[in-house]
């Protein structure tokens, strides 16, 4: 490729305009366009759609967060960029590659839902046989399986048959043969389940670590509020489809749902009046609570609190949350289904 | 590629030697061999013939056995607790995954098929004050007998469920072992669509009568090596074939 040549988001090579050298964006790590998975009854033969349609690209260096209710298709969306199922329509290319070739998944980490690992091994032997599937020199494997299981709290059960660890214990396994041959491209599918607060913080500190040392992560969840805080992005996932996609600032740049007026006391009156001009007035402890939902009736709500004499404690503007936007994408797609 | 064939192998050995059967099976097989020498003055001066014959039938019998149940349920296993998602996301091709299957459940019962043939050796030795090193030409046509057996469990393991795996596979052994007599029934009719249909399952159907050679030995007879030779190489040949279909259907299948 000559430097006059031009790639686009989705890896494919334009041709530059002429006279003019262009910057070259990088390569999709991640293409996912039109994917579809349709499995039947293996009795009735009756079709059943687990994903429709899904089209997204992952950059290099992003935490991708891809939420949805149970049967949204985000496990089986998963199993499809990994090549552990055929999509049944459209395409998927990791790295430039089809995952169902192995060499795609050679600088990949995979944390499954609910990881099962076989129980007759020890942690190390788990880590050991890791390894040898990654064809990594076992020496070298076996110093970064330790460090691994140190950073992760398993060191002391290190020896421990699997079979005898707890989920949370089981999870931080997973992690941990997911990172064994640090990857470019990280899949975990629930990362947060069965985890305690502890263990949570640590596992998105580890999210954090992987980002800056330019992973891309792929992460499916159900706990809203760490994915708002970790992700660079989200897709928000229904019925097999990809309702939206997004960073979390742009998904909630709605705006401001309301301000939140705080004052010390509020007269019977002034309560009244804001209540007339369809303000929420509520009392929090020994303070009032004034929700205003629109900008220019904040003004003469101020006006108003300011000609009664009343101390204003804070006027804060309060925020969509990713749950409640969630809650509302939901809500309309299942509308326009 | 061999090396991760090689991992997945060693951690089946270490899956199916944790079963219980597995040790059941081998203190069987121990007595049944013993059980030989106390039945063998029964035979009127024909005591090591005895122990012989009954020994290496049941050392195959129980090894067959044992690949046929165990191996029938050990990548369903993997399929119903999904340890099979965590290693195919690695840099692992489905078809070297059975292959280590495939060596791990055949190196298992390869072992002890061949325990059981050097208990039998070792008690003819010093019960009977002789070793019939001829014994070995019958195990290892034995051992290729088994390759055979298992590269089918893994064949009907990869796309139904165990019990289905074991009826397949015992059919398999069964008509195998009487292929050449399926052959000749067919033959014998009039229907030229029976015979050719007769003729399809003979060269389709493993021939494992060639593999059973304990007669002959049993009889102090030596197996003749062109005979070892053609059954060793129809044996790797046939695994390979089988072990290729099995591949392919594996590789077409998805994880749910």
């Amino acid at each position: 490729m000559t430097q006059r040549e031009n790639v686009n988001q989705a890896g494919r090579v334009a041709p530059a305009p002429t006279g003019s050298i262009r910057e070259v964006e990088p390569l999709a790590l991640l293409e996912v366009e039109g994917l579809a998975k349709v499995y039947r009854d293996p009795m009735t033969l009756k079709p059943f759609t687990a994903v429709n349609g899904l089209s997204f690209t992952l950059g290099r260096g992003e935490i991708f967060g891809l939420l949805g209710p149970n049967g949204a298709g985000k496990t089986t969306t998963i199993k499809l960029i990994l090549g552990l199922a055929k999509p049944t329509r459209g395409m998927i290319r990791l790295d430039g590659r089809d995952p169902r070739d192995p060499e795609a998944r050679r600088r990949l980490g995979y944390l499954p839902e609910n990881p099962c690992f076989y129980d007759h091994l020890t942690a190390t032997e788990y880590l050991e046989l890791t390894c040898a599937l990654f064809g990594l020199d076992a020496r070298a494997g076996r110093r970064t399986g330790a460090t691994l299981l140190e950073r992760l709290g398993l060191a002391a059960h290190a020896r421990k048959p699997l079979r005898k660890y707890s989920k949370g214990m089981t999870q931080r396994l997973g992690l941990a043969q997911a990172l064994l041959n640090e990857p470019t491209f990280l899949v975990l599918d629930e990362p947060m389940s069965g985890l305690d607060p502890i263990g949570r913080a640590e596992v998105k500190q580890i999210l954090r670590e992987e980002r800056t040392r330019g992973t891309t992560i792929l992460m499916s969840s159900h706990v809203l509020a760490e994915t708002e805080s970790i992700c660079d992005r989200v897709g928000i996932m229904s019925g097999g489809k990809l309702l939206e996609v997004g960073t979390v600032p742009g998904l909630l740049a709605t705006g401001v749902r309301e301000w939140e007026i705080a004052v010390e006391s509020l007269p019977e009156r002034a309560a009244a009046e804001l209540s007339a001009a369809g303000h929420r007035v509520e009392p929090l402890g020994t303070r009032w609570l004034i929700h205003v939902v629109e900008g220019p009736a904040l003004q003469r709500a101020l006006g108003l609190l300011t000609q009664s004499e009343v101390f204003i404690h804070s006027v804060e503007p309060r925020r969509e949350t990713l749950e409640e936007h969630f809650v509302r994408a939901l809500s309309r797609g299942k509308g326009n289904e | 590629m061999m090396s991760r064939v090689l991992a997945v192998a060693r951690n089946t050995i270490r899956e199916v030697l944790r079963e219980r059967i597995v040790l059941v099976l081998a203190i069987f097989g121990a007595a049944l061999v013993f059980a030989s020498q106390v039945l063998s003055p029964l035979a009127l001066g024909e005591g090591k013939k005895v122990v012989t014959d009954f020994g290496l039938a049941g050392s195959s019998l129980l090894a067959t056995l044992l690949a046929v149940f165990l191996g029938s349920s050990l990548l369903h296993k993997e399929l119903d607790r999904r340890t099979i998602y965590a290693v195919m996301a690695k840099p692992i091709c489905r078809a070297e995954f059975l292959m280590g299957k495939f060596l791990g459940l055949w190196t298992t019962t390869g072992f002890l098929l061949s325990g059981m043939t050097l208990m039998v050796l070792a008690l003819l030795t010093v019960v009977h004050h002789e070793t019939p090193w001829i014994l070995l030409g019958s195990l290892l046509l034995t051992l290729m007998e088994l390759g055979i057996v298992t590269a089918f469990v893994i064949l009907f393991s990869s796309f139904t469920t165990p019990g289905l795996t074991a009826f397949f596979t015992l059919g398999v052994i069964v008509t195998g072992s009487f292929a050449e007599q399926i052959l000749y029934f067919g033959g014998q009719g009039e229907s030229s669509f029976v015979a050719g249909l007769t003729g399809a399952f003979y060269w389709a159907l493993p021939h494992l009568s060639t593999f059973n050679v304990r007669g002959m030995v049993t009889h102090g007879v030596a197996v003749p090596p062109e005979r070892i030779a053609f059954g060793v190489s129809y044996a790797l040949l046939y695994m390979g074939a089988v072990l290729t279909i099995a591949g392919a259907i594996f590789e077409r299948r998805d994880f749910r």
